[in-house]
């Protein structure tokens, strides 16, 4: 498992190809601290006005803020607005 | 996004409240089933507020019963709802139709006719043929022929030389424009002499045909025959009348003036002050406030509203703020440089527009005089212009 992760990493290097699709993990895009777009995820955990827990590969995205809104949510794309202060990965 | 909100509103959306313990299950399931929701906010632990469209509801439902939550719908919003609440008034659509039906066929008519640029034909002349024509206060617009009714004016009113008629709105312009008269001409073969037609001083006669009964230096008034038509040659006997023809240039005067008082009395505000305020509807006047007038010297300055203003079209009320200042008379003497050059501006202005044009100017006489405090002015201006002016014998 952990070989042909490897593997596929260093082909979409050599390839240049976008890891995000190659690698199935997600694209985070930010506009400051008020805009947050999570592409390719997979679910979402809690979500509380403070604190969004989203699933992603291979582990969590928890980001922490203040009036978070969940604007859009869709099979492949969240996005968030509100006053973002934190986010963190873990495994 | 604009044209995101403008589809939800269109298409229709409802804000829902869910309430339950598994709300991220239950949003990862409307994921998962393809059911758009946006504009999450969670508003207590187990109550979240969410948008979702019309058709995405209903299937909702089936996903609230599977985590065991509540739905409840707080507010339906978009064009569909509305669309259903107005399909059970019958009447106000009705009522809605036939306002729009009588707007449009009211202003199919013609409210209000006006003619511009005549000056010499009244314009109830104008109107009364093109009343005879058919076109009248009341005649509707979609049934009038504006081509054939101005060549009509046309024929009819001599002294036209160009008609165009417009609709603009319920209000019909008839722009017209009028001939200028063509200078009386005699024909070749008529007699004739050259009279004149002012006072003048001959500098120059040119005679073409005829006979000069002036020269250089003559005074003459008008009516006076310059260039005579009857030829006469004693030796031979011959006395005949020909055409008179020839230019005749004389000195003309033009002369203009005015007296201004040197002396002025200005009012000079002492800084007490009354405002009332009037409604002015129509004609009439009504006062809001009662404020009789207390100064003996005063300036009144007005300053009026109109509040129901659009366009050009305006409704006869009028808010009127009247400040009334009390003033003192003060005598003053103006400088007398000042008012000279004014004034000699004044009358200058006032001569050119007397002098016909492409004329040449000799010379210019200026004069002032001051007697009790007066300033007269007195401008004369040369010119030499044809005086000329063919008249039958």
């Amino acid at each position: 498992m952990k070989n042909s992760h490897e593997i596929k990493r260093k082909l979409a290097e050599s390839l240049e190809l976008p890891k995000d699709i190659i690698l199935d993990i997600p694209k985070i895009t930010m506009i400051g601290d008020i805009q947050m777009n999570i592409e390719n995820h997979k679910g979402i955990i809690e979500y509380t006005n403070n604190c969004i827990r989203i699933k992603i590969k291979d582990g969590i995205l928890k980001i922490m803020g203040k009036n978070l809104l969940l604007k859009i949510i869709l099979k492949d794309e969240i996005v968030i607005i509100g006053k973002i202060q934190q986010v963190e990965f873990t495994l | 996004m604009l044209v995101l909100r403008l589809w939800n509103y269109l298409s229709g959306y409802v804000i829902i409240q869910i309430e339950g313990l598994a709300l991220e299950e239950f949003i990862n399931i409307c994921i998962n089933r393809n059911i758009y929701l946006w504009d999450i906010y969670k508003k207590n632990n187990t109550l979240i507020e969410a948008k979702v469209s019309i058709k995405d509801h209903r299937k909702i439902i089936k996903v609230a019963k599977i985590t065991g939550s509540n739905i409840d719908v707080i507010k339906k919003i978009g064009y569909p709802f509305w669309f259903n609440k107005i399909k059970k008034r019958k009447m106000l659509i009705f009522g809605a139709f036939f306002s729009l039906i009588l707007l449009i066929t009211m202003f199919s008519f013609i409210f209000d006719i006006e003619v511009i640029g005549n000056e010499t034909i009244p314009s109830e002349k104008i109107v009364k043929i093109l009343n005879d024509s058919g076109l009248s206060i009341g005649s509707n617009r979609y049934f009038i022929n504006l081509r054939e009714i101005e060549n009509n004016l046309l024929l009819n009113i001599q002294e036209l030389s160009w008609v165009g008629i417009e609709i603009s709105g319920v209000k019909l312009k008839v722009n017209v424009v009028e001939k200028t008269p063509a200078p009386l001409k005699i024909h070749k073969d008529i007699p004739s002499n050259i009279v004149a037609k002012k006072y003048g001083i001959i500098e120059k006669v040119i005679v073409k045909n005829g006979k000069a009964m002036v020269s250089e230096g003559d005074i003459v008034s008008p009516g006076d025959i310059l260039i005579s038509g009857h030829m006469e040659i004693e030796d031979l006997g011959i006395s005949q009348y020909l055409h008179a023809y020839g230019e005749v240039y004389a000195k003309t005067y033009y002369e203009s003036e005015k007296t201004v008082d040197l002396i002025k009395t200005i009012k000079e505000k002492t800084g007490e002050k009354v405002t009332r305020k009037i409604i002015k509807l129509g004609k009439i006047e009504i006062m809001l406030n009662k404020t009789n007038n207390p100064y003996s010297t005063y300036v009144i300055q007005r300053e009026s509203k109109k509040p129901f203003k659009c366009r050009n079209i305006e409704l006869p009320v009028e808010i009127i703020t009247e400040e009334i200042y009390e003033t003192i008379e003060i005598k003053k003497t103006a400088d007398i440089e000042k008012e000279k050059e004014v004034l000699h501006r004044i009358l200058i202005e006032e001569l050119l527009d007397k002098i016909p044009r492409n004329l040449e100017i000799l010379n210019s006489y200026t004069n002032f005089i001051i007697k009790n405090d007066k300033l007269k002015c007195n401008i004369i201006i040369e010119v030499i212009e044809d005086i000329g002016e063919e008249k039958i014998q």
